[in-house]
């Protein structure tokens, strides 16, 4: 492939998965802490703000809901007016003698066209009502936290006059940007081969043509990558604890560090089996291991749950938060950090939810695997989904199709990322933190043995059954 | 003396923790679902949208103050500086004056000529209502000291006061009170001769 | 001495005196309405009902509750004596206390109040007033009738100052005695009976005599209210320093009764004081306290081109210093509205360091006073001025006049004037001469001297500061200061040291002890004549307190 079309499709690449992290995971995911918080405590939440719109809208909101119902009935009968004519054989049949507005009118095409129209009006219509409160359009609360987080940017950004100007500036840049650089190398979908992007794949075999495997760097270290990145984290946490000349930051900075630096030795233990396994330290090749075999929660159910635990501990969130320790120490390591800089941590957060979600969507769950979904279509039918020469051949044909097929595993991955992440927030909200001490305990005399124990199991199994 | 405190017992699943966290996330993922998509009487929404919405205050809540009127509309204050002399916060500034000649109150009542609460140093104890004896300055508004942007805003005057009425919308209280030419207040009912 | 018991306390007493008497002088309260030490026995309002347990008991048949029969049955109790008119004898045995006692001065209170209006949130003497004071201490119930009490007249104008509620009034008649007995002026009576019983005024007349304001004192309700006091401020609200009036010769021994959160003066009241002015006082002495906040210089003041220009206190210290300095034929002009203090400093400055030869005393004239001043036999002296006999005591020199002032002025004898206050006999006109040499007064109203002066320094006024008065009768009293002077003014012997100061003069007179002392022992001296009156005559301590209501 040439130079060029690597390049361009490495910035796609890394645009999407930065994207997802940024536009999509960080929002999501502080709404849901904000909102989904909320609610498990039989709160409302945070959801007044919100841009007022005009009292037109506002009365007559239940007209605009009745109307997109209205559009999605409509839609529905032509749907069904385009299926009754393809029932009848008429699916290619050509609408108007002249294309119009440059576009061949076909029964199949108004199907297709109508049903969409019918499937997005319908839960337009029922979420209507919930983006507006009172007079203001609020999106379930989301522009409340778009309104906070622009509040915090614009508020008045303190240095501490004794702190370390420069590393106190640093600190949080050290912080934030190893959390999306994790994200290169994620494998978010399967191999694309732009040359049969139309049409369905072979279930076996090698296939010729451009390939353009998902994931930004398929590096050969993989995983240690990760490990090695994320451990850059621990630097902007002490770090910030260092230069702020606060000594509740100092004490903060200091339990990050040590707590980030004990919990990366069982991050580092806890996956080995799925190294043995999965016979492989890349990504994108355990990805594989799993759909051609089976998920890695089912075979390594305790390196899941030790993973998880010490992930939660390394992005140090509840109940792993001791460094922040609001009852003891304040604000912990970012006390003296306000405005941009304080929300800079922040969002390093919920990038790290984002992409240590997104990492064990690929270790345990498939990554972008759909169960039954192989590259040349889909295994519950046999790959024989098979529709040509009726009437409804157009549904095989696209349904096969390998854009198709890559687009649902993209989203299965993003979905499963989402669902994890929102897992980790609802962890965040049931569990009480852990004192300092009992962190370090549950990192070298449970969760370090476990996963010790956990290798050894795993390599008499492996050498037992010989796989 | 120091003395043994013993630990609670811990079954397995409770050392275990994992097992404890499930059956938590268990009881909140439930309240969730509850409170997000359950049916309306299951919800257990505590909190309200403010400005929104609001809740009454509850009935003997003491808010801003009111002096009340009489049936004429005069304010039913004497200031006898009882309120200004019982108030702890030392916010009330009142300045008495007589009836003129030919009022019917002439000789009887002093009224305020200048009654000013400063609202911002009163710590709504309530003690000028207990001290006053004619019930002309009552809290029971039942709404607070609106929010404004000066300080000179939250300087109460005769005229501010006798503007806010009480939580059932009127100026006047049930109390009874007797006015000159009432049959129960004959007034100076004989002439006085030198 | 003689003694009796009451209640087991022996107390003394002189022949002739009453019960009440006797224990008022050994500092006992039996509660009372109608008695005054000052007035005759009127014995009409029975609250200071006794049991007198040394006598054979006049006896009154009574129906009294029995429990065992369960039926009232004939029985008598002790009757009650007035203790305000019952003569005390040696060794007589007196009950003040105990539920027969108690029980009739519950029923007294009860009977007093039952027409009252208790209008007590609308009446100026709330807060001192025997009903109030008496109902918490004897009764402390609640009014049992239930009707609608009678009906008199309120706001009745007496005269010019006094205004009478019948409703409030007990019908004591103290105010009546008093026009009697003290002023002799049968001004004020009473008519009608029982619960229509008032007091009125004697027919054609209004209460117009010198005395007036006195009755609203000795009033023990708040029947009687002053139109100057009447709606001002709660008593509650004031705070008394002792003094003296400055208003005559007299020298009336006086509470000032200011506003500590104001620093007003609101009122002055007699302050008891056998020797000098008894119980009381006269309307313009309490009257005189206007001129504490009124038409008072707060400023420099220096004249310019004919004109007076205000400038800072400061900058008139430094021009009187200039002034001074350059003086040659200094004439001092002492003051009989000043105290002993002030003259003695002005004394020090200007004849000893000043070496001053033309010494004058200003002094008011009973015409120059506006309405003009006549003196009497009750209290007020010929004199209206309160220090004479102090100034020209400390002086230590005999004194000119104001008019020989002016005569020397026009003489050249003079080149410069140091004079103190603001009174003078003659009027601005007559002075207008002393305008012409340079002329330092110090003063704190604007009067006559101060008007015809070119540097005026401000001082305190008579509130403002403490000193001493040597009355007409040659007593000196020492009078405490009451409200804080205005910011940056402080008293004439003050003032004179640091004009002193600026002319290099060093009086080393820094604090009022200092200037006591160093005063020439006249004062002692005379004050041993005030010694033995009772109250004690000279004041000086207890500002702020509040003395009990007679």
């Amino acid at each position: 492939m040439e130079f060029g079309w690597f390049l361009l499709a490495t910035v796609l690449k890394v645009s999407f998965i930065l994207g997802v992290t940024v536009l999509l995971y960080a929002p999501v995911f502080v709404l849901f802490e904000r909102r989904q918080s909320a609610m498990v405590q039989d709160r409302i939440g945070p959801m007044m703000g919100g841009v007022k719109m005009p009292r037109l809208v506002i009365d007559h909101l239940q007209t605009l809901q009745m109307g997109a119902f209205g559009m999605a009935a409509l839609c529905g009968l032509l749907f069904l007016f385009a299926t009754a004519q393809v029932w009848q054989g008429n699916g290619t049949e050509v609408l108007f003698t002249e294309p119009v507005l440059g576009v061949r009118h076909t029964w199949n095409g108004m199907m297709f066209v109508f049903g969409a129209l019918a499937a997005v009006h319908v839960p337009l219509g029922v979420v209507l009502p919930y983006l507006f409160h009172h007079d203001r359009l609020t999106i379930f609360g989301g522009l409340h936290a778009l309104f906070d987080a622009i509040k915090a940017f614009t508020k008045e950004d303190v240095v501490p006059p004794e702190a370390d100007k420069f590393l106190f500036s640093l600190a949080p840049i050290i912080a934030m940007v190893p959390a999306l650089m994790l994200g290169a190398v994620i494998p978010f979908g399967p191999t694309l081969y732009v040359d049969y992007l139309f049409e369905q794949l072979p279930a076996e075999g090698t296939i010729g043509g451009a390939a353009i495997p998902l994931q930004v760097a398929s590096l050969n270290i993989g995983i240690l990558y990760m490990f090695a990145v994320g451990g850059a984290g621990i630097i902007g946490a002490a770090l910030a604890g260092y230069s702020s000349n606060n000594k509740f930051a100092l004490i903060g900075g200091l339990r990050a560090a040590s707590q980030m630096v004990s919990y990366e030795v069982c991050l580092g233990l806890t996956i080995v089996p799925l190294f043995m396994l999965y016979d492989s330290l890349l990504l994108d090749e355990m990805v594989q291991w799993q759909v051609d075999h089976v998920w890695g929660v089912v075979v390594q159910p305790i390196a899941f749950v030790l993973f998880l635990t010490a992930s939660i501990a390394e992005y140090k969130r509840v109940p792993f938060d001791a460094p922040e320790g609001e009852s003891e120490i304040v604000a912990g390591f970012f006390l003296e950090y306000s405005s941009g800089k304080w929300l800079m941590y922040m969002l390093a957060e919920f990038f790290e939810v984002a992409t240590s979600s997104m990492l064990i969507a690929v270790l345990f769950f498939g990554g972008w695997d759909v169960p039954f979904l192989g590259r040349g279509g889909w295994e519950a039918f046999g790959y024989a989904f098979d529709l040509s020469g009726t009437h409804w051949a157009i549904l095989s044909e696209v349904a096969n199709s390998h854009v198709f097929i890559v687009a649902v595993q993209i989203g299965a991955f993003v979905l499963k990322a989402l669902l994890l992440g929102m897992l980790s927030i609802q962890i965040r909200w049931t569990l009480p933190r852990f004192r300092y001490d009992q962190i370090m305990q549950l990192c070298w005399r449970m969760i370090l043995p476990l996963a010790l124990v956990n290798i050894l199991v795993t390599g008499i199994f492996i050498l037992l059954t010989g796989i | 003396m120091a003395y043994l405190i013993k630990k609670p017992a811990r079954t397995l699943s409770e050392q275990v923790y994992a097992v404890e966290a499930a059956k938590g996330l268990g009881i909140t993922f439930r309240r969730l679902f509850t409170n997000v998509f359950g049916k309306a009487e299951d919800k257990k929404i505590a909190t309200i949208q403010y400005p929104d919405e609001s809740r009454d205050y509850p009935e003997r809540f003491r808010g801003v103050h009111r002096l009340t009127h009489r049936v004429d509309g005069s304010p039913r204050c004497v200031a006898c500086l009882c309120c200004s002399t019982a108030c702890p916060a030392q916010c009330i500034h009142i300045e008495p004056a007589e009836y003129g000649e030919g009022d019917p109150r002439h000789g009887y009542e002093r009224f305020p000529r200048l009654f000013v609460i400063d609202e911002l140093r009163c710590i709504f104890c309530g003690f000028c209502v207990e001290a006053c004896p004619c019930d002309a300055i009552r809290m029971d508004t039942g709404t607070h000291v609106p929010a404004s942007w000066s300080r000179e805003h939250f300087i109460f005057d005769k005229e501010t006061l006798m503007s806010i009425p009480g939580r059932d919308g009127t100026y006047v209280t049930d109390n009874p009170r007797h006015e000159p030419g009432d049959p129960t207040h004959p007034g100076i009912d004989r002439d006085h001769h030198h | 001495m003689a003694t009796f018991k009451l209640d087991g306390q022996e107390i003394p007493f002189e022949a002739g005196d009453t019960i009440i008497r006797a224990a008022w002088r050994k500092g006992v309260e039996i509660p009372h309405y109608c008695w005054h030490p000052g007035l005759s026995v009127a014995a009409n309002c029975r609250m200071c009902l006794v049991e007198i347990k040394s006598q054979r008991p006049m006896a009154l048949p009574i129906l009294a509750w029995d429990e065992k029969k369960k039926d009232y049955v004939e029985s008598t109790k002790n009757k009650l004596q007035p203790a305000c008119q019952i003569e005390v004898r040696d060794g007589m045995e007196v009950v003040s206390k105990g539920a027969a006692v108690e029980q009739a001065q519950a029923s007294v209170q009860e009977f007093l109040l039952l027409n009252h209006p208790v209008d007590c949130p609308i009446c100026d003497q709330a807060g001192e007033c025997k009903l109030q004071d008496y109902w918490l201490a004897h009764q402390k119930k609640l009014k049992r009738k239930t009707t609608e009490p009678v009906h008199k007249p309120k706001a009745v104008t007496f005269g010019p100052t006094i205004v009478y509620d019948a409703e409030r009034c007990i019908m004591c008649t103290r105010c009546v005695r008093f026009c009697d007995e003290v002023v002799g002026d049968h001004v004020l009576d009473m008519r009608e009976r029982g619960n229509k019983n008032e007091i009125c005024l004697s027919p054609g007349r209004t209460l117009d005599h010198d005395y007036t304001l006195m009755t609203e004192h000795v009033c023990p309700v708040g029947a009687l209210t002053s139109k100057d006091f009447r709606f001002k401020a709660r008593v509650w609200f004031l705070r008394s320093a002792p003094s003296v009036c400055n208003g005559c010769a007299t020298g009336c021994n006086t509470w000032v009764d200011y506003d500590p959160r104001t620093q007003q003066v609101y009122r002055l009241r007699p302050r008891d004081n056998e020797a000098v002015n008894k119980f009381w006082m006269c309307d313009s002495g309490m009257m005189s306290y206007k001129q504490f906040h009124g038409d008072r210089v707060l400023t420099g003041r220096v004249r310019q081109d004919g004109r007076t220009v205000e400038i800072p206190r400061d900058a008139s210290l430094d021009a009187a210093a200039r002034v001074l300095e350059k003086a040659t034929r200094l004439a001092v002009v002492f003051s009989a509205q000043h105290g002993n203090e002030d003259n003695f400093v002005l004394r020090k400055l200007g004849i000893e360091h000043l070496g001053a030869r033309s010494l004058y005393l200003a002094a008011l004239s009973p015409e120059s006073v506006p309405g003009g001043w006549k003196g009497d036999a009750i209290l007020k002296s010929s004199d209206n001025n309160p220090n004479r006999a102090g100034a020209t005591h400390v002086a230590g020199a005999t004194l000119g006049t104001t008019a020989q002032l002016v005569a020397d002025v026009r003489a050249g004898r003079v080149d410069a004037i140091l004079s103190l206050g603001w009174a003078a006999s003659e009027s601005v006109k007559d002075l207008e001469a002393l305008s012409g040499v340079p002329h330092v007064n110090l003063a704190s109203n604007i009067g006559a001297l101060t008007q015809s002066a070119t540097v005026v320094v401000p001082v305190t006024s008579h509130a403002e500061a403490a000193g001493t008065f040597v009355n007409g009768q040659g007593i000196a009293q020492q009078f405490a200061r009451a409200v804080q002077a205005p910011t940056g003014i402080v008293s004439a012997w003050e003032t004179l040291v640091d004009i002193g100061k600026r002319m290099g003069r060093e009086l080393s007179l820094t604090r009022l002890p200092e200037v006591r002392a160093a005063m020439p022992a006249t004062s002692a001296s005379v004050a041993s004549s005030a010694a033995g009156s009772q109250p004690a005559a000279v004041a000086s301590s207890a500002a702020g307190s509040r003395p009990a209501a007679v």
